[in-house]
């Protein structure tokens, strides 16, 4: 690993004012299961790493029916999975985050970090998708925040802007709601998706996001706008498995073909649905 | 015969408490004073003139003690045929991507790392051969120019002017004649890419040379022998001045077999007098960098009587070497030799090529070739009896070798319990009884089975030896070079001492590592220590025993025919009263005048195979016994295929072999576990993906192995028809359980649904593919 | 680079070094306190063969920065038997159930299986092996390790079977 100083700012002020003074030599440093393979292999070298961890608020992870859950920016995937309230009111977030790496990797990585990251295929990524999640960020100039959507723009590219920290991810509560998370990987486990998508049905609506199928995780505005309001029949969740192959855009890689990612991600949208029946 | 009291029992693992309390200190667990860190620069091209190397930039560094390329290198060498200097020589070519062009010895790892980014290396990248198939052909590119002036194993037969670096023939009957007497003929191709051992411990290696001009190695090698000689030949340094020491091996699979990463850095330990030069690969260098599997391309040929008599086979084997095939001619020996399957064949022709590419180097990996045979052969067999119409248990049980068989190198087999071992394991699966619902329609469920040998394929001379002594409470040293790495070496060579002896085995402390005090063992390979090392151990014990038996005459005034060991004691057998603790003897006895006689006890045994001779350079065909041993056996298996996601789960697996004897049965089942695994792993997830000689997935992001929540059931039996000439009746069984596990896999998957993979791994990819064009 | 002082505990003992920010906690703990019980596997969190306990959970040493040791309490191979090599139950059950090899999986499996023991003492097959998915071993098939670990599970429960 090249060399670096190591910072452990105690506000966010200080993180931003720090990232704000070095910019593109500094980057952010929170779980680390991402970060330490990226310094390790030399594919980042940043001259400053500012450890968020020492901040004060970032870590809590809370639920009310009125704001939703707010998972803060250090809550670990293994805490987020084991949590009553989200095993409650969003089961298929707290699979999502028992889906990713190996216990050891859930022990450190955080869902904040696993969206930042911006990974096309990102675990928790779907699951935030479906509901709508909105992204808290804060630098010393203030707050903003952005629908999930909005977030991830490309391959690793967020619209985080110069100076800011994500604080943290708001998950609306909308009573009812149910859904269903599905992850299909070489291995059962410890692998990254080869595909993944979570299906949340929504009073009469069906969300659906799908990752590892185009260069960020999407939605499938087409086929949920199909099957919004109807009987789910047999038939109509067929066509709408046909249609939802039309709204990725998956490639060849080493790790699967684009036509076995078509065929699966309309296995799993058809499977999804029957299950949100 | 009198029961045995430790051979056949279950004892705990010498090396246990070690190992479960992390004490155990492997290579890289070894911290020297004044240590200093070596790390390599390697080609980026697959096939390369070096046309220069310049190092001086990274001697500027400080911390930086010494910069070495392949000018040190003034000898090639190798295990069967000399064709690999240590690093690539500036003047010659890298032949591969990844092989080391040049290396330093720094003070921290991390000046190591910078001083390789300033060494500048000039290349002219030349067009490299990236398939075995194509590098046969007449103009492909020639990686080794000089293959003609190699030495080589007088048994290999090189092509000069070509890309082979040996082409194996057998010519066993007239499979022409066959195909005109049969009623069909089959011919079916296969591919097997190449994989990697993937043993948890990368590969580490230290060196120190000394002032007086020794150089001591330690590496987690599993033949420190072997090593020592290919050092010798390199460096042109005689044997008594190199001392090799493989302290500990975190697994091997054929993987720290022979000679890798030790020639690297010798040289920088040359340059950095006394002070010990430490080389460890990190995982990706582990993929590359390392032994490989190499990838083999099989075309079958089968005339078949439609009553299921197979009357010929024509068997095709192109290897894909890599690099340099030092190792790898005998693997296209080794398959063959086999290329028969175990089945007893009049007519077989076969023709196996080791091929040169611009690969990573293909070396030993468990089975030896046998494992990507036995994915084609048993397949193959699979697919000719369904395509007669007859059942694929029937098609093994007519043509399956039995005692007083023929193997395909017309070797008359004596024992052979390939039919027993296929009864058991259909048995124990209930291969015609249907699979238990899987719950899904879209989750199908079937079994398969196949059949599989293994004989050691070694030098015929190649030999063991071990010293044991007794110390003067009763207790035991025994020192061999067969390698513990985890197979239970160190628990069932002084099992079969202590067998000899008739003391506990714990009483035994077993040694083993160290070129400088414990003796020559060939290589712990092949699955032959059990089998050689154990004869030795069993013959030092016997020396032993006999020298304090000459002794006993003398205090017990008897004979030694009266006299025997028994539970610590030299005691009469006519009248048990009389006797003395074997301690007694340990160095020497008294005479009443108090003159001491005879002592230290110490035990010596050396073992070669005897008669084991050659076959036939230009037909192939058994002289007398070519193989020490065939192990055989077979695997069951029972898949579930999910026909929407493609995936592959392993419900169950069913081995049987004949173990000869099994020396300590929880070992035995072990390996039996591991090997299934192994296998498992080959069929369905593995592949070193090669693309213009690059792996594009040399870490475990993208090279998946099995882990615990893949395993199978396991069922593990075994039969035990003495192998004469094995210790107790030993033979050597741990690769030869790892061969039918992949085959057997591949057919339950054909049972489920109807599509036949012919190409390892069977990826959800390849399912879900193979479904979509079967309904096209 | 500016060095950082780090205070942690290590097998209990308390610990104060002046580290490189650019070392992991694998690095630290092999090489400058010398406790190589812990392994290099991969160096990239896939392997689990450097798996330590930190606070009471399970992580990879190799995917930690070693100025983030301050204020941990880690636990390491070393730290399982007592000061007087008293194996723990868990140890001695591998050794019963001959669940090792060649060794170098074993301290990763026994970090990550008694972690899971002392969160769930009494875990189910699919528990066991769920938790020890993140630790590869080569050697055994893994089935012995599951048993390994089941036999101290059971002995929670009291021996009911």
């Amino acid at each position: 690993m090249k060399e670096f100083d190591y910072l452990q700012p105690k506000t966010i002020a200080e993180a931003s004012e720090l990232l704000a003074q070095y910019g593109k030599a500094a980057v952010l440093f929170n779980g680390g299961t991402d970060l330490v393979i990226q310094l390790r292999e030399n594919l980042i070298a940043p001259d400053y790493v500012i450890d968020i961890k020492h901040i004060p608020g970032l870590d809590q992870l809370a639920f009310d029916q009125e704001n939703g859950l707010t998972i803060g920016a250090c809550v670990t995937v293994a805490r987020l999975a084991a949590d009553d309230n989200v095993k409650k009111y969003y089961p298929f977030l707290a699979e999502a985050a028992e889906s990713i790496g190996s216990k050891q990797v859930r022990n450190r990585a955080t869902c904040i970090g696993n969206i930042v990251n911006a990974s096309p295929l990102c675990d928790t990524g779907t699951p935030l998708y479906a509901m709508d999640a909105v992204v808290c960020l804060e630098s010393k100039g203030g707050k903003r925040e952005l629908p999930i959507s909005e977030f991830i723009t490309f391959v690793k590219r967020t619209a985080i802007r110069d100076g800011e920290i994500v604080t943290s991810i708001r998950v609306p509560y909308v009573e009812g709601a149910r859904g269903v998370f599905t992850k299909v990987a070489r291995r059962k486990e410890v692998d990254l998706s080869t595909i993944c998508g979570t299906a949340v049905k929504i009073k009469d609506e069906y969300h659906l996001a799908f990752g590892a199928v185009a260069p960020t995780p999407v939605r499938m505005p087409k086929t949920e706008a199909l099957v919004r309001g109807k009987e789910l029949t047999d038939q109509l969740i067929e066509e709408a498995g046909k249609l939802a192959r039309t709204e990725v855009s998956p490639i060849d890689d080493v790790r699967a073909s684009k036509a076995y990612r078509l065929d699966v991600v309309e296995v799993v949208v058809k499977k999804s649905l029957r299950a949100l029946r | 015969m009198e029961e045995l009291k430790y051979v056949g029992k279950t004892f705990e693992r010498s090396d246990a408490v070690k190992k479960v309390t992390g004490a155990l200190e492997f290579v890289d667990d070894m911290h020297f004073q004044r240590m200093l860190y070596a790390q390599c620069v390697r080609s980026p091209y697959a096939h390369a003139k070096i046309i220069s190397v310049d190092m001086s930039e990274a001697l500027k560094l400080p911390g930086v003690r010494a910069a070495i390329c392949g000018d040190e290198y003034p000898n090639r060498a190798g295990l069967y045929l000399e064709d690999r200097y240590f690093m690539a020589k500036p003047g010659d070519t890298a032949k591969y991507m990844g092989e080391a062009v040049a290396a330093v010895a720094a003070e921290t790892p991390e000046i190591a790392e910078a001083a390789c980014k300033l060494i500048k290396v000039e290349y002219e990248e030349l067009p490299a051969v990236t398939n075995a198939l194509e590098g046969m052909k007449p103009g492909a590119p020639i990686i080794h120019p000089d293959l003609a002036k190699y030495k080589i194993a007088s048994i290999f037969l090189p092509e000069a002017g070509t890309n082979i670096s040996h082409h194996y023939v057998l010519r066993k009957g007239n499979f022409e004649e066959a195909c005109k007497q049969a009623d069909k003929v089959f011919e079916h191709s296969f591919y097997v890419p190449h994989v990697q051992h993937v043993p948890l411990e990368p590969h580490a290696c230290m060196a120190r040379y000394d002032a007086d001009g020794k150089l001591t190695v330690w590496s987690c090698c599993q033949s420190p022998y072997a090593v020592r000689q290919a050092l010798s030949v390199a460096f042109g340094m005689a044997l008594n001045k190199i001392r090799v020491v493989s302290p500990a091996v975190g697994g091997g699979f054929g993987s720290k077999a022979g000679t890798t990463l030790e020639g690297i850095v010798i040289p920088l330990a040359k340059h950095c007098q006394g002070r010990p030069v430490k080389l460890v690969y990190t995982r990706e260098d582990e993929f590359v960098n390392a032994y490989v599997r190499q990838g083999m391309h099989a075309t079958i040929k089968t005339a078949v009587q439609k009553d299921g008599k197979i009357l010929g086979v024509q068997n095709r084997f192109v290897w894909d070497g890599g690099a340099y095939t030092e190792y790898g001619v005998n693997i296209t020996k080794a398959g063959g030799w086999a290329s028969a399957g175990p089945y007893d064949i009049d007519n077989v022709w076969t023709d196996s090529y080791c091929v040169y590419t611009n690969h990573p180097v293909g070396g030993p990996y468990r089975g030896f070739g046998m494992c990507e045979i036995h994915f084609a052969i048993e397949q193959n067999i699979d697919m000719v009896a369904k395509a007669i119409g007859i059942s694929e248990v029937e098609i093994r049980r007519i043509n399956g070798i039995r005692p007083g068989g023929h193997t395909g190198m017309n070797e008359q087999v004596d024992i052979a319990g390939y039919q027993e071992c296929l009864e058991e394991v259909i048995k124990d699966i209930e291969y015609d009884k249907p699979c238990e619902p899987s719950g899904s329609p879209t989750k199908i469920r079937a079994k398969g089975i196949a059949g599989g040998w293994k004989a050691p394929s070694m030098p015929t001379n190649a030999g063991s030896s071990a010293i044991i002594r007794m110390n003067e409470d009763g207790t035991f040293i025994l020192m061999s070079s067969g390698q513990e790495m985890g197979q239970g070496v160190s628990t069932v060579l002084p099992q079969i001492a202590a067998e000899v002896l008739s003391v506990p085995p714990e009483k035994i402390t077993f040694c083993c590592g160290d070129t400088d005090y414990t003796p020559y063992e060939w290589q712990t390979v092949a699955s032959r220590t059990t089998y050689c090392a154990g004869n030795a151990v069993k013959l030092a014990a016997e020396d032993l025993k006999n020298k304090v038996l000459d002794l006993a005459e003398i205090k017990m005034g008897a004979v030694k025919r009266d006299l025997e060991f028994k539970d610590g004691y030299v005691v009469h057998k006519i009248y048990p009263d009389r006797k003395y603790p074997i301690s007694e003897f340990a160095l020497g006895i008294a005479f009443p005048d108090g003159s001491g006689y005879g002592g230290p006890a110490i035990g010596v045994g050396t073992y070669t195979l005897e008669n084991n001779i050659n076959t036939d350079k230009k037909t192939g065909l058994a002289i007398y016994h070519p193989a020490a041993y065939w192990t055989m056996g077979a695997n069951a298996a029972e898949v579930e295929v999910d026909t929407e996601t493609g995936n592959i789960r392993v419900l169950k697996m069913s081995s049987c072999f004949d173990a000869g004897k099994v020396v300590n049965p929880a070992l035995y089942c072990a390996q039996a576990e591991g090997a299934m695994v192994q296998a498992l792993g080959t069929a369905i997830f593995e592949e070193l993906k090669l693309k213009n000689g690059r792996v594009l997935n040399k870490s475990f992001m993208d090279y998946k192995i099995p882990t615990a929540d893949d395993i199978p059931e396991f069922s593990i039996k075994y039969v035990e028809h003495a192998e004469p000439n094995g210790p107790y009746g030993a033979r050597g069984v741990g690769e030869p359980l790892m061969v039918p596990g992949a085959p057997a896999i591949a057919n339950a998957v054909y049972n489920a649904i109807g599509v036949r993979f012919t190409r390892m791994p069977i990826t959800p990819d390849d399912v879900l593919r193979a479904l979509r064009e079967k309904k096209e | 680079m500016k060095k950082i002082h780090v205070r942690f505990y290590i097998n209990e003992e308390l610990n104060e070094l002046d580290v490189q920010p650019n070392r992991t906690m694998l690095s630290v703990i092999r090489d400058e306190l010398h406790l190589t019980g812990t392994k290099v596997g991969c160096g990239a969190g896939e392997c689990g063969a450097c798996t330590v306990i930190v606070d009471g959970k399970p992580v990879n040493a190799c995917l930690v920065l070693a100025p983030e040791m301050d204020g941990m309490h880690i636990t390491t191979i070393e730290g399982i038997a007592d000061h007087d090599g008293n194996l723990s139950p868990l140890q001695k059950a591998f050794i019963d159930h001959a669940a090792l090899q060649c060794g170098f999986c074993t301290p990763g499996f026994i970090m990550s299986a008694t972690a899971l023991l002392n969160e769930n003492p009494t875990p189910t097959r699919d528990e066991i092996k769920h938790a020890i998915a993140g630790n590869l071993c080569r050697c055994t098939g893994y089935i012995r390790i599951i048993e390994a670990i089941e036999d101290v599970a059971n002995q929670n429960k009291g021996g009911a079977n």
